[in-house]
């Protein structure tokens, strides 16, 4: 009986404690889109007619099969990231794909149509250097893998290895392309830079090397890049410095026999490289003897091999991309050309004659706002009238996969880029139309009583004139089916709602594509695409001008900054819209070193950003006379920091009126022993309401809140498990003061770090204890405020109290940050990206230095936790329930109009938005609130107290008259 | 204290008896109970007193000298009432204890506003006192009491920490510092 109730106590304490999302608020609050990364491999299924799946596998080293009529996922697989991971290629045949994974280190099947496994086989070392499949008597039955020195072939039904051979001569040959025409042979192509080809034949059934042959061709440096097999296993080969094809059959192997292309009629443009595309329908069979040569940027021609002879059966200029497909036993070529600025036709050529079928046009529409396109995969099918018809999925150089089916009509797209997010704002939406009209009343200047008078009765007039269009619509509405109804965000009727719930994400994509999504529904509102973006480029995204200035548009600025040169350029972009503001960015000559938005703003309202370059010399954006005098007023109290990490040097730099620097203070960190990994300031839109804690005896600690103080987290160079550290350094920003420093021995990173407030959180991995821990430092001024007025840090004589705590935690985590509000009257959680997907949200509670180890009188009445090193994974803490976020790289936070709520977005392989209430929802009513049962009891109260009166008023009359 | 007879001090007086509704109304001349006198004769028929015959028996004025130290007494009563109280009122502190809830409040509340209460009708008591030859001494006391009360509550106040008497009440209007240097920057990117 007891226990029954022990039990029962125990649920109840279970179900007090509940506050994750209630079943009927899935998806209501929050949204997830997933994605899969840019496409470098991808297959139609073509088993069935009806199939839908197409197959991908990406550079983010992601498997997924999408569904080819709306876009999205059927499965996902994600390996591991970086080169382990890899997948190095992908073949497919009926229901089973088979993939290299992390440079030849794994070899994996997939049933496509569940996403399973079907086998995995751990293959010898070696560097991976082609694979294919192969086919005997019609059926294909093996696949061989090639490696630098080894080639095995391994069964297709259940991986086991057939046979595994050393390749011979394997230090001086370069073994590159293996190859299978489906006769019982396995070809493996080698060179030797600059002499000779070589050739080995193997016998598909016992691995015995049937021939070996050298073929000289001293121009000849990379098989794949410039070679092709067509036809009856005909090596054809391109060589851009004679501008000659070479062709070598490889039964005979006799010798190269070339073929100029002049002698064709051909001519290649200059400094092009040409290539060759060559078809193989099924591995158990030929390749066509027809293939496409690439003779520059726009210009493709078909050709046919036809008994050692050359046929040019067609030329395609201009022509953007080419490509083939196969159904049933017709093959056909898609070939993209250029029909005008913005639109591209794609058609449909007969493969083994040129010639043009009819009526399979396909306009393209180029986004202006995207890239060109880049590849062309193309699903051909077979119609009832047994004629050919297709469907491509055209990829961007934006990553963006789009989906056309005939005549152009796009069934969908996906925005792969945002796969790879690199930094992202959350914008307020502007005002209405209306609402910013009765804004702009107030904002200009009053000129006269009358006008004033005027100017509200048409603003009035417009917002009656609203009204009633809103009423219309409604009631227009209500009489169509509900369905019908649609409520779509679009540009045109963005607009802020009652508490400021919905933002306008713009999200940089590592690609240079820019994205508007809007936070409510997850839709992209806007994109644009940068075309100059170099590739390691690092990007920074700041919003010069919110909404709130109307007329005046938002603006954001994108610092766009080449790695390898030093050089940067500025984009400067309308948030709301993406469209380039007709602003023009300063020009920048110099390398940039880092930048700073300063709180000043120019009379347009425009925050003033500042630009570091490499001579320490600051240049203004916007530089307009009024910005460069407010500049020279208060340039005596503008301070920056740079801190480079390759050297180990931190230091200070102070504005001078003319916009030179000069250096105030240095802070060197011996880079042999220890390196800064990262720098933590404080969030400038950060809010704290509380300037200090109430102790049990009712007297207030007060935080030291020190705007200018940086979190610098290092790490040891030394990485023995015993010697290696971690060390933190509290440094003032403004005069290099050390504030505390603490060391935490035998501990690895990498190290997470989170500062607010008075607190810095970070984690590690002690190597000591092999475990995760976390740890907290948090700040206290003392009894007593120093100087309750300003903060000056120049002017602080007291060092801050220091308290530290450190907790186990039973997992590692991906990336961390704290939630934050409006006024910042709510308590912080921290929310915690873990690499199984899930997003924890952490009280900070949890982590307090305070935390007793004994409990007394005063840490119960200050609601302290005892100190219990473990901190806990509750699963109701996950803010993402069941919703996975793939390889959580970065958590975005942004304060609503509500104080209670948090917006939340997790980015990474996948977007996941969602709002959180760290101190739940103490300003909203709740969901389930009985509006219909307090309204009715308002009523019935009124008119009971009506009827009352009434009958009080009887009563007093009749007892007067008595 | 509002007598019959104060009531009925109008001339005119409706007449809803239960069984005699002779008339409407009547106006009846006569100075005193008329009213009183009416209703109790109303059921057994008008009888004519004699004139300067009064219903009431004329004030004995022999026993004047215990009356006096009666209304002393009274009095008295009425000044130390409050202090009277105090035990009382230390008993129910004790037995509602400091912690903060709808019925310790409430008691606290009462505690504190009758005194207060008091202190504001002091006048009102004052006359009461009139008739008292130790008015002032009377007043003093029962002042005296009632701020006692009035402390007792503050006391109790305080002791369940409702008084904003430390640094941590006023925690919530310290605005901000306001910070006096401009910085940024970071990593060099």
């Amino acid at each position: 009986m007891a226990k029954l109730i022990l039990l029962l106590l125990k649920l109840c304490i279970l179900f007090f404690v509940v506050h994750a999302v209630f079943e009927d608020q899935v998806g209501k609050f929050d949204w997830r889109q997933q994605y899969v990364g840019k496409v470098r491999f991808s297959h139609f299924d073509t088993q069935l007619q009806s199939s839908k799946k197409v197959l991908v596998a990406t550079e983010s080293n992601v498997f997924a099969a999408l569904n080819s009529r709306t876009g999205e996922l059927f499965w996902r697989h994600v390996d591991k990231t970086g080169p382990e991971g890899n997948i190095d290629a992908l073949l497919h045949h009926a229901q089973d794909a088979v993939l290299v994974v992390g440079n030849g280190r794994m070899l994996r099947s997939w049933d496509i149509n569940v996403g399973g496994l079907n086998w995995e086989m751990l293959l010898d070392t070696g560097s991976f250097r082609s694979a294919c499949l192969v086919g005997q008597q019609g059926t294909v039955k093996h696949v061989a893998v090639l490696k630098k020195t080894v080639i095995s072939v391994h069964y297709l039904s259940n991986g086991h290895q057939k046979w595994v051979e050393n390749l011979p001569e394997g230090e001086t040959v370069d073994y590159q392309t293996v190859y299978s025409g489906g006769n019982g042979q396995v070809f493996v192509l080698g060179i030797v830079p600059h002499s000779h080809i070589t050739i080995v034949v193997y016998s598909m059934e016992d691995g015995e090397i049937i021939k070996q042959v050298s073929v000289e061709a001293p121009w000849l440096s990379n098989i794949p890049a410039s070679c092709a097999v067509v036809g009856q296993g005909m090596l054809m080969c391109v060589d851009s410095t004679t501008m000659s094809l070479n062709t070598l059959d490889l039964h005979q192997q006799l010798q190269m026999t070339q073929i100029p292309l002049q002698s064709l009629g051909l001519e290649v443009d200059p400094d092009f490289h040409p290539s060759l595309v060559s078809h193989q329908p099924n591995p158990a069979q030929k390749p066509l003897s027809e293939f496409f040569l690439q003779l520059g940027p726009e210009r493709y021609l078909l050709l046919q091999l036809n008994n050692g002879q050359i046929v040019t059966l067609r030329d395609f200029k201009p022509a953007l991309l080419a490509s083939f497909a196969t159904t049933g036993e017709k093959t056909v070529a898609a070939v993209m050309s250029p029909k005008n600025k913005t639109a591209c036709s794609i058609n449909l050529y007969s493969a083994d004659t040129g010639r043009r079928l009819l009526d399979t046009t396909l306009i393209f529409t180029v986004d202006p706002n995207g890239g060109k396109p880049e590849r062309l995969h193309v699903q051909a099918f077979l119609k009832k009238d047994d004629s050919v018809g297709y469907r491509v999925m055209v990829q961007t150089e934006d990553h963006a996969l789009t989906f056309i089916q005939q005549p152009g009509r796009v069934m969908w797209t996906r925005e792969e880029a945002l796969s790879d997010v690199v930094t992202m704002e959350m914008v307020d939406l502007p005002l209405t139309g209306t609402q910013a009209e009765l804004e702009g009343e107030f904002g200009k200047k009053a000129d006269g009583l009358l006008s004033m008078v005027l100017k509200r009765l048409s603003s009035q007039l417009i917002m009656l004139q609203a009204w009633i269009a809103h009423l219309w619509k409604l009631f227009y509405e209500a009489r169509k089916p509900r369905s019908q109804v649609k409520n779509e965000v679009s540009i045109e009727n963005l607009s802020r709602d009652e508490f400021n719930l919905q933002k306008m994400m713009v999200m940089v994509t590592s690609s240079g594509k820019l994205f508007g999504i809007d936070s409510k529904t997850g839709g992209i509102l806007w994109k644009h695409y940068l075309n100059n973006v170099p590739k390691n480029a690092a990007f920074k995204l700041m919003v010069q001008r919110t909404t709130a200035h109307f007329p005046h548009p938002p603006q954001c600025t994108l610092l766009i900054k080449d790695r390898d040169t030093g050089l940067a350029t500025l984009h400067v972009f309308n948030p709301m819209f993406g469209r380039k503001s007709q602003v023009t960015p300063p020009a920048l000559p110099q390398p940039i070193l880092q930048s700073l938005l300063l709180p000043l703003m120019d009379q347009d309202y425009a925050k003033v950003l500042l630009l570091v370059d490499d001579q320490y010399k600051v240049s203004a954006f916007p530089s307009t006379k009024n910005v460069l005098q407010q500049l020279q007023e208060t340039a005596s109290s503008i301070f920056f920091f740079l801190v480079d990490s390759s050297q180990g040097r931190l230091s200070g730099y102070r504005l001078r009126t003319d916009l030179s620097t000069e250096q105030v203070w240095e802070v060197v960190v011996p880079t042999e022993v220890q390196k800064i990994v990262s720098v933590k300031g404080k969030r400038p839109n950060e809010h704290v309401h509380s300037q200090g804690r109430v102790m049990g005896d009712r007297s207030v600690l007060y935080k030291y809140l020190n705007p200018n103080l940086l979190a610098v987290v290092t790490e040891s160079t030394d990485v023995h498990q015993e010697r290696s550290f971690i060390g933190i350094l509290l440094i003032d920003g403004v005069t290099g003061r050390i504030i505390h420093e603490a060391v935490q021995r035998k501990a690895r990173g990498p190290v997470h770090v989170v500062h607010s407030e008075n607190w810095v959180v970070y984690e590690y991995w002690s190597t000591k204890s092999r475990r995760n821990e976390f740890s907290v430092i948090e700040l206290y001024e003392g009894m007593e405020l120093y100087n309750s007025t300003v903060f000056s840090s120049l002017d602080r004589p007291h060092a801050p109290q220091v308290l530290q705590q450190s907790y186990i935690f039973p997992s590692s985590i991906s990336t961390m940050e704290a939630t934050l509000t409006e006024k910042g009257i709510t308590s912080r959680h921290l929310l915690i990206g873990l690499p199984s997907g899930g997003i924890l949200s952490l009280p900070k509670m949890f982590l307090d230095p305070r935390r007793p180890e004994i409990i007394s009188e005063q840490s119960r009445e200050e609601n302290l936790i005892p100190y219990a090193p473990e901190l806990i994974i509750r699963t109701e803490w996950f803010i993402n329930y069941n919703q996975t976020v793939g390889r959580v790289r970065g958590i975005h936070t942004a304060p609503s109009g509500l104080e209670s709520t948090c917006l939340v977005v997790a980015y990474g392989l996948d977007i996941y938005q969602t709002r959180v209430y760290p101190s739940k929802q103490f300003d909203v009513l709740k969901d389930d609130y009985d509006y219909m049962l307090i309204s009715s009891v308002l009523f019935a109260l009124f008119f009971a107290t009506m009827i009352s009166k009434r009958l009080a008023e009887v009563k007093l009359l009749n007892r007067a008259w008595r | 204290m509002a007598s019959p007879g104060g009531q009925g001090g109008g001339a005119l007086s409706t007449r809803g008896g239960s069984g005699a509704r002779r008339m409407k109304w009547a106006l009846e001349l006569s100075v005193g109970n008329t009213r009183s006198r009416g209703d109790r004769q109303g059921g057994q028929g008008d009888v004519v007193y004699p004139i300067g015959y009064s219903e009431k028996p004329v004030p004995d004025t022999s026993i004047q000298e215990t009356d006096k130290n009666l209304v002393e007494k009274r009095c008295w009563d009425v000044a130390l009432g409050p202090l009277k109280q105090i035990p009382m009122n230390l008993f129910i502190m004790y037995m509602s204890g400091n912690t903060i809830s709808i019925f310790p409040i409430m008691m606290v509340c009462m505690m504190a506003w009758r005194p207060i209460q008091a202190l504001m009708s002091m006048s009102a008591t004052f006359k009461l006192l009139e008739s008292s030859s130790q008015q002032w001494l009377q007043g003093l006391v029962y002042l005296i009491g009632n701020l006692l009360g009035a402390a007792l509550a503050i006391y109790k106040c305080q002791s369940m920490g409702l008084l904003p008497t430390h640094s941590s009440d006023w925690l919530a209007f310290i605005e901000p510092p306001q910070r006096m240097e401009i910085m940024g920057g970071g990593m060099v990117l």
